[in-house]
């Protein structure tokens, strides 16, 4: 055995000898190997007909045994060497013991200019794929829309509840803590000039016309554009998109089309929720720091916006969930191979939903300002 | 016997009165197992008999029920961390590599981690371990994803032997192989465990596997464990076993078989 493994591996190495003669005793190996080394080193550069003795050596691996190879090399005569022994060196030494092949470095300065270009290249890519995809699922949905026999209802449904029903906790306390959160902006700025009560107009503007659905639209993406992304790069990995389309069924229209149509009914009626729940945090805060019960509130609120403003917020909800549910679908389907590329394209999908509803958001704002609206 | 490779009678792993139990499914009941000093043991057993649990058991990985698991005598759950590396390695079915991390990297991990020695003895020793393992030399700077499956095994192998193992654990070795691959995985398991003295067991459905290279096979029926050599494991009137062992696939892995070997 190369090591005595009924006994705890012990490392204890003795060398001894002189002149040409040396003899080495005990156990060879990675713990003793540096001792070897710095023993023997002297003794290889001064001598010539070098013999090493092994016959009292009990222990010897592959480090070990690589190091004996090396001797062997400079002409060392190894004797005594045991059956065991001779073994794993005829092993060992019969290899090429070539040096490892690395990956060629670069420099620095190139590597950076390598990753500008490529991230360029990459950018590029994925704009044409997301322009190419959006196209397509919007040709999918069209064609569903007038085809009743490609209508999923139960897929539909099933989709509703996970990215609609289920996320309602979470955005009505999103919307609730947002509107603590502006209205106490609003307070600390206003009440110097004792208009702490447009604080009210404040809150109601801003949640009903941004905050609501910005929250929300970040909210869905990152609950559900992520969920896309993640149960389509998973079928993928498992063949099961293979498969579909093997059976003539296209995943645009089997997975896509349910998502999309899901998010987008579901998006807006969230984003109508957090209205709501924004006002009652509104309202909270302003009982509890303007002293102004809910009733005058929403008088209050009733003269700072009208139906506008709310129409503002909805109708940038479909559009965004349009974006969210397209981008986490196009990145479920560009997984390729491993689980590493659904963690990857999931993270991808997300950023570039919540980078789309921004970008959308300010065009929005820039057009609703010029109609006037 | 195979000359010049001592297989002593004496156990280095062995498993004593092992129960596992999921739910009300018993998996194991009250199943004992040497494993003997530089053999090779072929662990064989019908589809949910229990084999991965059986090998994540001896290998520490799971705690059973009841019942211990000794490695040289030590109880398996008290060794350390570095120990229990240094003793045990293992290929997981699917070579479990760190995708992150290139073949060569992957090899070194655990020498980085458990070693003293220097960066350019790690690589040195990683290029033996590498081609060991019949890795081709400009395969280490490649990242798992570009391997191909019989190169998948044969690196998480190379990574399995970095720390010089006294035992060795191989989760279906050849599974997922073409033939051609798989005797050669076969034929590199002989020749570590001749060269390096290295005990091996192998879970494996591969007859081929079981007849050609394996001292003594351990057949997983009914909850316990029946070990010998195929030789009398074929006159054994377990249903289970002789079925399989006078199945068609067991007369042509006999045939395939190399005399000399699993007669133990």
């Amino acid at each position: 055995m190369p090591r005595a493994s009924t006994t705890p591996p012990s490392s204890i190495l003795a060398i001894h000898g002189d002149g040409n003669q040396m003899a080495l005793e005990g156990v060879l190996d990675v713990r003793s190997l540096d001792q070897a080394h710095s023993a023997l080193g002297q003794w290889l550069t001064q001598r010539k007909d070098r013999v090493l003795d092994l016959r009292k050596l009990s222990g010897l691996d592959t480090p070990g045994a690589m190091f004996l190879c090396e001797l062997r090399d400079r002409h060392v005569e190894l004797t005594g060497i045991s059956a065991e022994h001779e073994q794993l060196l005829d092993l060992v030494c019969g290899l090429g013991r070539k040096e490892l092949v690395k990956p060629k470095a670069v420099p620095g300065w190139r590597e950076f200019i390598i990753r500008i270009g490529r991230g360029a290249d990459a950018f590029g890519r994925d704009t044409y794929d997301v322009i190419a995809f959006v196209g397509k699922s919007l040709n999918a949905l069209l064609r569903s829309l007038f085809h009743p026999s490609l209508w999923r209802p139960a897929a539909i449904s099933r989709q509703i509840t996970e990215t609609g029903v289920n996320a309602l906790p979470i955005v009505g306390v999103m919307a609730i803590m947002i509107s603590f959160v502006i209205g106490y902006q609003g307070l600390v700025q206003l009440r110097p000039f004792g208009g702490q009560d447009y604080t009210i107009n404040l809150v109601a503007v801003s949640i009903l016309r941004e905050m609501g659905v910005l929250i929300t639209a970040i909210m869905v993406a990152g609950r559900s554009g992520s969920a896309f992304a993640a149960e389509l790069g998973v079928m993928k990995t498992r063949e099961e998109i293979d498969a579909l389309e093997v059976m003539g069924l296209g995943p645009m229209e089997l997975l896509v089309v349910p998502r999309l149509v899901a998010i987008i009914i579901t998006l807006p009626l969230l984003t109508f929720f957090a209205d709501v729940m924004g006002l009652v945090g509104g309202a909270i805060l302003s009982q509890v720091e303007l002293h102004i019960s809910p009733l005058p509130f929403l008088d209050r609120v009733r003269l700072a916006v009208d139906t506008s403003d709310l129409f503002v917020g909805v109708v940038k909800a479909p559009i965004f969930a349009f974006f969210i549910g397209a981008v986490g679908c196009m990145h479920g389907l560009r997984v390729r191979g491993s689980a590493e590329s659904v963690g990857r394209e999931t993270t991808r999908a997300v950023v570039k939903a919540i980078f789309l509803v921004i970008i959308f958001d300010a065009l929005f704002s820039i057009l609703f300002e010029r109609l006037g609206i | 016997m195979n000359a010049g490779n001592k297989k002593s009678l004496e156990p280095i792993l062995s498993a004593h009165g092992i129960v596992n139990r999921f739910g009300n499914q018993l998996v194991h009941d009250k199943l004992d197992l040497d494993i003997r000093q530089g053999e090779i043991l072929g662990i064989a057993g019908g589809s949910g008999s229990g084999k991965s649990v059986l090998l994540k058991t001896l290998t520490g990985l799971h705690r059973p029920n009841s019942g211990k698991v000794l490695l040289n005598g030590k109880p398996i759950a008290s060794l350390g961390s570095n120990e229990k590396a240094e003793q045990i390695g293992v290929l997981f079915q699917r070579g479990a590599l760190f995708s992150s991390l290139s073949v060569a990297q992957n090899v070194m991990l655990p020498m980085r981690e458990h070693t003293d020695l220097p960066v350019e003895a790690q690589e040195k020793l990683a290029a033996v371990k590498l081609e060991l393992a019949g890795m081709p030399a400009d395969s280490a700077a490649k990242f798992p994803s570009e391997l191909s499956g019989g190169m998948v095994k044969r690196a998480a192998l190379a990574r399995a032997l970095a720390l010089d193992p006294r035992i060795l654990f191989l989760d279906e070795p050849t599974s997922d192989l073409d033939s051609l691959t798989a005797s050669g995985i076969d034929e590199l398991i002989v020749q570590l465990n001749k060269g390096l003295g290295v005990t091996v067991v192998i879970v494996t459905h591969d007859l081929n596997t079981l007849f050609g290279i394996c001292d003594r096979v351990a057949m997983l029926v009914d909850r316990r464990i029946t070990v010998d050599t195929v030789d009398k494991l074929k006159r054994s009137d377990e249903p289970w076993i002789h079925d399989l062992l006078h199945s068609p696939r067991a007369q042509g892995a006999l045939h395939a078989r190399k005399p000399g070997h699993g007669i133990g």
